[in-house]
């Protein structure tokens, strides 16, 4: 699985940095093609406009002069432009046809002498229009006409045609759209490149974050990723990764820890019954010998299957399968009984077990899971106290909670390990000198149990004093 | 050769005691780890021949008593004994002093075997045989001969046999006897280490010119090529 990822991990970022650069390039270009486009046909709408109300300007002031001075149909032009020196402007020429489409005048500035009355225009003049036309010759720039009639009393006399050349307009475009498709796709080639810059080093600490994942996810939990004292998403995302590997860490810790524990508590049992019985076998012995080791064995497997079932069920509360009822409980009743039963047991080893004080008072939960935690502590109470010892219980109700007490006078909890007794397999080197039989599980049990309850246990011990343990669990319904 | 086992685990401790003693050493057993470090230390030097430690110890963790061992130049063999497998608990108990570890749990044959290689070096035989002149003892099969014969021994006599044999040449007290070779004290004993040398020396001496085990008056005995 690892080396997958570490395969997929190096691509994954580079193609990151593609994606931004590449949409960030497909923005900007689209953008500089509706500027380039937009300016080039606005501009060149603006050109060919000024283009013609030139010629317009230019055909007003022949047409009207013309028309006032009713020229005759055979004019020279010099003569025309002695009279009227507007029709001699160098970068126009002039054509007047006469109503039949023949040429009678042209300025001598025209290049091109052939250009002939278009159909349209002719149509247009008889009908008393003027109208734009543009002629496009095969290797020459495109010339833009305006052919104006001239009446006289309503009836046409000449079709004056102005016309000017669109090379600079052209050429002006063209310049444009050089310039354009230059500088364009250089701009856009230039943003790309920042884009491409930018994107590396905004991922950069992304990338970073990555290496020392890897490192880490290569087993070695100390290490931290070197946060930027930034408060930014990166750094931010630095300090989560590292609070979640402090707490990865923690947790692996503890599973080292445990395992350890468990592989300890499960090898003793082994170590006994493997060394007993090849002590046994080495020689023939009496049946005497021999029943004495199976007697032995006999108890190491009833402890090994106790550690067993403590750890089955606690591995099951930690998957969530251990299902608990939720119904009123007596625990005053509870305890009473717990106390008989307790009794028994310390008898044997000279103890007594007494309630002191016990006020009715219900919870809700399961019964059997909570006998099984008061029973714990009593028996605990039992096992480590002195021969001729005593332990007391008591029940206080108390506000909305329950107050269970069981306290010992035995051989108590140093304050270093107070915090650990609850602990999977955590037992003091006095707790297993004096009671080798325990499994080290059952305050972890405890434990859990007063939880879900939603309650709690707290210690009060002293070292060669005695203990107190309080199992506090929120009452049902107010005590009375 | 007496041995000390600390080892806090009540059963554990019994069964390599009662292994121990049926191959004839002679062995204290202790509980605690503070208990384990005095008497290993307030012996007289040389007294034990083997300390067998296990780690997990209340009182004082195993590795503490060996440093402190190592320190004050207790020299005598330490094997350890411990449910931690892991590789670098191993390495910090060689590390600290130890001769040898063995985890949890073990065949008690290769608990005796690595007792017999741990004794063996601290008397400088080679391939595991004691040999003075032509009396041979080897300590993994128990069995003694001399010029080739046989020789049949009972525990406390092989015990004996093997202790002199191990200090071929230095002259043995009575109370040094009785540390290593019973598990009693020496003064109401001085006796049976005198009838048991003798049983000794009728099984080895007897019908052979070259006697083996010398009397040193007044303080012991001493086991010897002339």
């Amino acid at each position: 699985m690892n080396s997958q990822d570490e395969t997929h991990a190096a691509p994954r970022g580079i193609a990151l940095k593609v994606r931004l650069t590449l949409w960030y390039g497909i923005a900007l270009g689209v953008i500089l093609a509706i500027f380039a486009g937009t300016l080039y046909m606005v501009l060149a709408r603006g050109l060919k406009d000024q283009v013609d109300r030139s010629l317009e300007e230019a055909a007003t002031v022949a047409v009207k002069a013309l028309e006032e001075r009713r020229v005759g149909p055979f004019v020279r032009f010099d003569d025309l432009v002695d009279e009227f020196p507007e029709l001699a402007v160098l970068d126009k020429f002039f054509q007047i046809f006469s109503p039949v489409g023949t040429i009678t005048i042209q300025s001598p500035n025209i290049r091109r002498r052939d250009i002939p009355l278009s159909r349209t225009a002719l149509g247009a003049a008889l009908a008393g229009r003027a109208v734009f036309e543009t002629a496009r010759f095969p290797q020459e720039p495109p010339i833009r006409l305006l052919s104006v009639p001239i009446q006289y009393e309503g009836t046409l006399t000449h079709i004056l045609q102005i016309g000017t050349s669109l090379r600079e307009v052209e050429k002006m475009l063209h310049h444009l759209l050089f310039t354009l498709l230059v500088i364009g796709p250089l701009a856009l080639a230039v943003a790309l490149g920042g884009g491409w810059f930018l994107a590396g080093r905004a991922l950069q600490p992304v990338e970073a974050i990555t290496e020392a994942a890897r490192r880490i996810a290569a087993g070695d939990l100390t290490q931290r990723l070197s946060a930027s004292q930034s408060s930014d998403e990166i750094g931010r995302l630095a300090d989560t990764f590292n609070e979640m590997i402090a707490r990865l860490e923690g947790s692996f810790r503890q599973i080292q820890r445990f395992s350890a524990d468990a592989s300890h508590e499960l090898r003793t049992p082994l170590t006994v019954m493997k060394g007993e019985t090849e002590l046994a076998l080495r020689r023939p012995r009496s049946a005497e010998d021999y029943r004495l080791v199976l007697e032995s064995s006999l108890e190491e497997i009833d402890r090994m299957a106790r550690i067993i079932d403590d750890l089955l069920f606690l591995s099951r509360t930690d998957l969530g399968e251990v299902r608990m009822e939720r119904r009123p409980v007596r625990l005053d009743a509870l305890v009473e009984d717990i106390q008989r039963q307790a009794a028994v047991l310390g008898q044997e080893q000279g103890i007594e077990v007494l309630i002191t004080t016990v006020q009715p008072a219900t919870v809700l939960g399961d019964e059997l899971r909570l006998r099984e935690l008061v029973l714990n502590l009593v028996e605990n109470a039992v096992r480590y106290s002195r021969p001729g010892g005593r332990v007391e219980m008591a029940l206080e109700g108390e506000d909305s909670v329950a107050r269970l007490t069981v306290t010992d006078h035995g051989i108590g909890i140093p304050a270093e390990a107070q915090s650990r007794i609850f602990d999977r397999f955590y037992r003091t080197d006095d707790a297993r000198a004096h009671a080798p039989k325990g499994t080290g599980l059952g305050l972890a049990i405890c434990k859990w149990i007063a939880e879900v309850h939603h309650g709690r246990i707290e210690v009060h011990s002293e070292l060669g004093k005695g203990s107190r343990f309080t199992l506090i669990l929120p009452l049902a319904a107010p005590a009375g | 050769m007496r041995i000390l086992l600390v080892e806090d685990e009540a059963k554990v401790a019994s069964f390599i005691r009662r292994a121990l003693e049926e191959e004839s050493y002679a062995v204290d057993v202790c509980a605690d780890g503070t208990q384990g470090l005095a008497l290993a230390r307030e012996a007289k030097e040389g007294c034990y021949d083997l300390i067998i430690l296990d780690l997990m110890l209340p009182g004082l963790p195993g590795l503490e008593i060996l440093k402190v061992l190592r320190k004050e130049q207790i020299t005598a063999p330490v094997l350890i004994l411990t449910a931690r497998s892991q590789v670098d608990q191993k390495v910090k108990g060689l590390d600290a002093g130890a001769d040898d570890y063995l985890t949890k749990p073990f065949a008690i044959e290769e608990l005796l075997a690595r007792v017999r290689v741990l004794l063996r070096r601290g008397s400088g035989e080679a391939a595991g045989v004691l040999q003075v002149e032509d009396l041979i003892l080897n300590p993994a099969t128990r069995d003694v001969t001399r010029g080739g014969r046989r020789i049949e021994l009972t525990s406390k006599e092989y015990a004996l046999l093997e202790y002199l044999m191990r200090n071929v040449g230095r002259v043995l007290t009575r109370p040094m006897i009785a540390e290593h070779v019973w598990n009693l004290d020496f003064d109401t004993f001085t006796n049976v280490i005198d009838v048991y040398v003798n049983y000794l020396r009728n099984k080895i001496d007897r019908g052979w010119d070259r006697k083996l085990i010398h009397t040193v008056r007044g303080t012991g005995y001493v086991l010897k090529a002339q």
